[in-house]
């Protein structure tokens, strides 16, 4: 397999060609934002006799989101086939990229709420064949698994959420809600379904305590980190939570939820940050600090708060996928994302090293940069709806670990002495190259230029903050204080970044961390699964019938009681009709005696022969019965098989073990089953003798028989006619019976040919 | 498994012959009197088992139109047939047509009849061939 | 009258468990056949019996009087037969079982159970 060796010199199929679809979608995209305005609707007939339309719409947050997917889509497929050139399986990753996009695209257009919930599950699916796509790695595949049952786990709850929002607001689709908006807060549902969303949310966009499964996905290519973890894929959580933003943000749960979710996770990804040496995991870790803020923006109540998720939303994305391509370039050179072992890259690297620096300056927001946009807006955002100090101190650690974090990928690993120069070290091919250049350009662009992106902004700030006018958010780049904190962000940062690697080894004692983290949490879990799994099933499944039939009817009886209970029918026992004496008495008499003697003394008989032949008597019994109560057919039949029955169990019993009394059957648990099933017996037959008789069928056959199937005798009808496939799957299960037996017929007769031999 | 009466097992054969003559007869007036397919292969079902144990089963096994397993199948073809008519007439499958005294109920009926009598003699004949001890 | 049938019946069902959940092999197949015969009996008394005209038309009438409720009738008719041969191939397989363990002991039937050292299911039972 030449699978194991992913830099074999063979060349593999380029799929640079692949690049064409995204990019078509992206100026697709610009073209229709140009011609037409937002919001674009789109509803097709889904399932009509459910009422169900699939309904897309497309606003300026949508479009936004639909401008990252296509164009980063477009440069990522362009680095991808530089760095899968040698990879000879590289199609299936194609595939799944586009596949991916085209859930995302589903995902961020999506109206109807349970379209909305199959491409975010679909995402969740793309993402794990994604992470997992190196699945010769052990490492790579628990990665993916975790991926997938933690953001599946979330995209239950996400359902859950979802069905009870639609049925209290009453309309499927997310602008029908939106538009209710805060007439849905008076309902004591709404706590239970936003919570279950926010779940979704979170587990989506990596939020504390589910953020551990970032981190390890970076097990993935990186074409696809640089899309799925830092563009597309975890904005996907922030995206929902904006989009429902308008409805709930002036509800205490929902403000509350997520500016303190946000924050502890913007705050402890940046602590976290630090423990490691992985370039890629850094970055991942301060992707996480990222998702943290934009949650903690969304939550913030202020209009302003709305622009601030867009212009970072935007920023981020322009500045992390670049720094992702930077990391991925770094290791298909080097072999290595280590830091310790990269310095002085930058006369190898030219060309990765410049676009470091463009993007590290916009990740640590200094001036002429997009982040420095970014960071000035969530600034007045902030000051404008009255946090806390203490997120605003939370907030100058976050960014200030970003700055640090950015001189450690643009600054560290490209200046200095060249450490033991690796002699094959060099520049990567120009499609590795061009993408993450021309992502860092435009951003460029966009800071001199912020014509050019403030519609979409606005556009996609105002489907955040309806509040929001178009005259205030282009004002708002006021730039006032943002100089003064970003002073101490930097001296802070400059701090963070030459104390790295003290701080590095403070931290990494820190065992606690590893030993009690939601991470050694998600791994105790797993492993306690097949643990309570066994316990149960060395508990449950004894491998004894006797054992297995106790607790099938154990549990038949609790569920007959607890259906008693809750349906809470008051019996209805017909006394008179229960007591009156129907014609032929005596011939129910002798039935019920006959009954009655067969049942106990097959229980206390203590020959084989003796208890089949007692069972008989219940079948005559029957018969009795059947006779005089107006069922001829039934006697007759009933009759002939008991007749049968003697001359099948004579010639079954000598197989038997020779003849030895019987014990005395059951245990005394045995006798209260018995006996509880006895009881259970008696008032279901009291209550249903009680019940008022539903004619209505037998009257029908009874009308019908004659006239169209021209037969007298109303059960040979309904047997033969009206209920005809039912006895033709009867008696084919009465053939295929003796098909089944005809083994064990021949082993008794084997059984007989070895002891007359013998 | 003689039975070592002389007299039994020269009338065996014909009191087996009676008895699916009823057999037959409860079949055919099933329809309007109380009997059919089932009542009737049951019927039959007795005088095989008869005949099985006053001579021995190969005996009731020559005088059966086929071996046991084969009637059995061949019943429950005989009733998925009697349906298809119905469907070249375009009507739902296993609707019953008429025409004059003979129908296709008969044909379902007739193939019930057979399936209870193979099966059953199915597991009758074996047990029967010879005692174990 | 009815009630007397009624607790007949609940007896029946009771002493079906009974067998069924004593470990003989002879007595769980007694014990199925006798509860498939109550399931029979309380289907027919969900009918109704009463009348003693069976669900028969007349010469010359075109519809039933006040009969039997056919319905039940048929429905218990074609359980009796299945009945029967469910009967009949349990019987067989005990037979067959016998020859391979003559005790008959349902909780000795272990052919298929997992061996003692599996880490998750259960020990083989002690004989």
């Amino acid at each position: 397999m030449t699978a194991d060796h992913p830099h074999a010199h063979a060349e593999g199929p380029n799929y640079l060609w692949a690049a064409l679809l995204p990019l078509t979608a992206f100026l697709a995209l610009v073209w229709g934002i140009n011609q037409h305005a937002l919001p674009w609707h789109l509803t097709l007939d889904w399932a009509p006799s459910l009422g169900l339309a699939a309904t897309f719409r497309v606003d300026g947050l949508a479009a936004q989101m639909l401008a990252l997917i296509t164009g980063i889509g477009a440069l990522v497929f362009i680095y991808a086939s530089g760095y899968l050139a040698h990879e000879p399986r590289s199609g299936r990753l194609f595939g799944m990229l586009l596949l991916f996009m085209l859930a995302m695209i589903g995902a961020v257009t999506a109206d109807n709420l349970i379209l909305l919930f199959l491409f975010w599950e679909l995402t969740s699916l793309t993402s794990f064949l994604l992470v997992g796509w190196k699945h010769e790695d052990a490492q790579a595949r628990a990665a993916a698994r975790q991926a997938l049952l933690i953001t599946l786990g979330g995209g239950l709850a996400l359902l859950g959420g979802l069905i009870l929002l639609a049925q209290i607001a009453g309309v499927w689709t997310l602008s029908g809600i939106v538009a209710a908006g805060p007439s849905l807060h008076a309902d004591p549902r709404l706590s239970a379904a936003l919570v279950l969303i926010m779940l979704g949310a979170f587990t989506k966009s990596a939020q504390f305590p589910f953020h551990f499964w970032l981190p390890n996905a970076m097990s993935a290519p990186t074409p696809v980190s640089a899309y799925l973890h830092s563009a597309t894929l975890v904005k996907l959580g922030v995206y929902l939570l904006a989009r429902l933003d308008p409805a709930f943000n002036d509800l205490p749960l929902w403000e509350f939820s997520l500016v303190g979710i946000g924050t502890l996770t913007a705050v402890w990804a940046a602590v976290l940050a630090l423990r490691e040496r992985d370039l890629k995991r850094i970055l991942a870790f301060t992707t996480l600090s990222a998702l943290g803020t934009l949650v903690l923006l969304v939550g913030l109540p202020s209009p302003g708060a709305g622009l601030a998720v867009a212009a970072f939303m935007f920023a981020h994305a322009m500045y992390k996928a670049p720094l992702f391509m930077v990391a991925g370039n770094i290791d298909h050179a080097t072999g290595t994302r280590n830091i310790d072992r990269l310095m002085g890259l930058r006369r190898l690297m030219p060309w990765t090293a410049a676009v470091a620096v463009l993007a590290g300056l916009s990740m640590a927001g200094l001036p002429m940069s997009f982040g420095f946009v970014a960071k000035d807006v969530i600034a007045s955002a902030k000051a404008e709806s009255e946090v806390l100090a203490l997120i605003s101190y939370a907030t100058v650690l976050v960014n200030a670990t970003a700055v640090a974090v950015a001189g450690v990928a643009a600054v560290r690993v490209f200046w200095g002495p060249p450490e033991a120069p690796p002699g094959h070290v060099h520049e990567v091919p120009w499609s590795m190259r061009l993408p993450p250049l021309l992502l860092v350009l435009v951003a460029l662009e966009f800071e001199f230029l912020p014509n050019l992106a403030d519609p979409l902004l606005v556009a996609a700030a105002q489907s955040i903050s309806p509040g929001l006018g178009a005259m205030q958010a282009a004002t708002t780049y006021s730039f006032e204080g943002t100089l003064t904190a970003l002073e101490i962000t930097l001296g802070i940062g400059l701090l963070l970044f030459l104390a790295w690697d003290r701080l590095h080894a403070l931290l990494h004692r820190v065992h606690w961390l590893d030993r009690f983290g939601p991470a050694a949490g998600y791994e105790y879990l797993l492993h306690a699964i097949p643990r309570l799994a066994a316990w149960q099933t060395r508990h449950l499944q004894t491998g004894r019938l006797s054992h297995y039939l106790r607790q099938t009817l154990a549990a038949l009886l609790l569920m007959g009681a607890g259906l008693a209970v809750l349906s809470s029918a008051t019996p209805r026992f017909d006394w008179p009709a229960l007591l009156a004496w129907p014609p032929i008495a005596w011939a129910w008499a002798l039935a019920c005696l006959l009954i009655l003697t067969g049942a106990v003394s097959a229980l206390f008989l203590r020959q084989r022969i003796a208890v089949l032949m007692a069972s008989g008597l219940i079948g005559y019994g029957s018969a009795v019965l059947f006779l005089f109560t107006g069922a001829p057919d039934l006697a007759f039949t009933q009759f002939a098989v008991e007749t049968v029955l003697v001359v099948i169990a004579a010639s079954v019993l000598p197989y038997l073990p020779a003849a030895k009394a019987l014990p005395r059957p059951g245990k005394s648990l045995d006798y209260i089953l018995a006996v509880a099933a006895g009881v259970a017996t008696f008032m279901l037959l009291l209550h249903l003798a009680g019940m008022p008789e539903n004619t209505e069928l037998a009257a029908w056959f009874a009308a019908h028989s004659l006239p169209e199937a021209h037969g007298r005798n109303v059960v040979n009808v309904i047997i033969v006619d009206f209920r005809a496939f039912d006895t033709l799957g009867e008696i084919a299960v009465l053939a295929f019976s003796l098909l089944a037996a005809l083994p064990l017929l021949a082993g008794l007769r084997r059984q007989r040919a070895m002891s007359s031999g013998s | 498994m003689k039975s070592g009466s002389v007299l039994l097992e020269r009338a065996a054969p014909l009191l087996y012959w009676a008895m699916l003559i009823i057999a037959l007869a409860i079949l055919l007036r099933g329809h309007n009197e109380p009997g059919g397919g089932f009542i009737g292969g049951l019927v039959a079902v007795a005088a095989s088992a008869l005949l099985a144990i006053i001579l021995d089963p190969a005996a009731a096994l020559r005088r059966q139109p086929l071996a046991p397993l084969r009637l059995a199948m061949a019943g429950v073809g005989l009733t998925l047939l009697s349906g298809l008519p119905a469907v070249f007439l375009g009507l739902p499958y296993l609707t019953h047509l008429w025409s004059g005294g003979w129908s296709t109920v008969l044909l379902f009926d007739l193939g019930v009849f057979c399936a209870v009598w193979g099966t059953l003699t199915g597991y009758l004949y074996p047990l029967l061939e010879a005692d174990p001890r | 009258m009815m009630l007397m049938l009624i607790l007949s019946l609940s007896v029946l069902v009771a002493a079906s468990v009974l067998l069924i959940l004593s470990r003989d092999t002879l007595r769980l197949v007694v014990g199925l056949a006798m509860l498939g015969g109550a399931a029979n009996l309380m289907v027919f008394l969900a009918g109704r019996p009463g009348s003693v005209l069976p669900p028969i038309i007349a010469a010359g009438a075109e519809t039933l009087p006040a009969a039997a409720n056919p319905l039940p009738q048929a429905l218990v008719l074609t359980a009796i037969v299945i009945g029967f041969a469910l009967l009949c191939f349990a019987l067989v397989l005990i037979a067959n079982l016998a020859r391979q363990d003559a005790r008959q002991d349902s909780d000795a039937l272990r052919a298929n159970e997992p061996v003692a050292t599996d880490p998750i299911k259960p020990p083989v039972m002690e004989p």
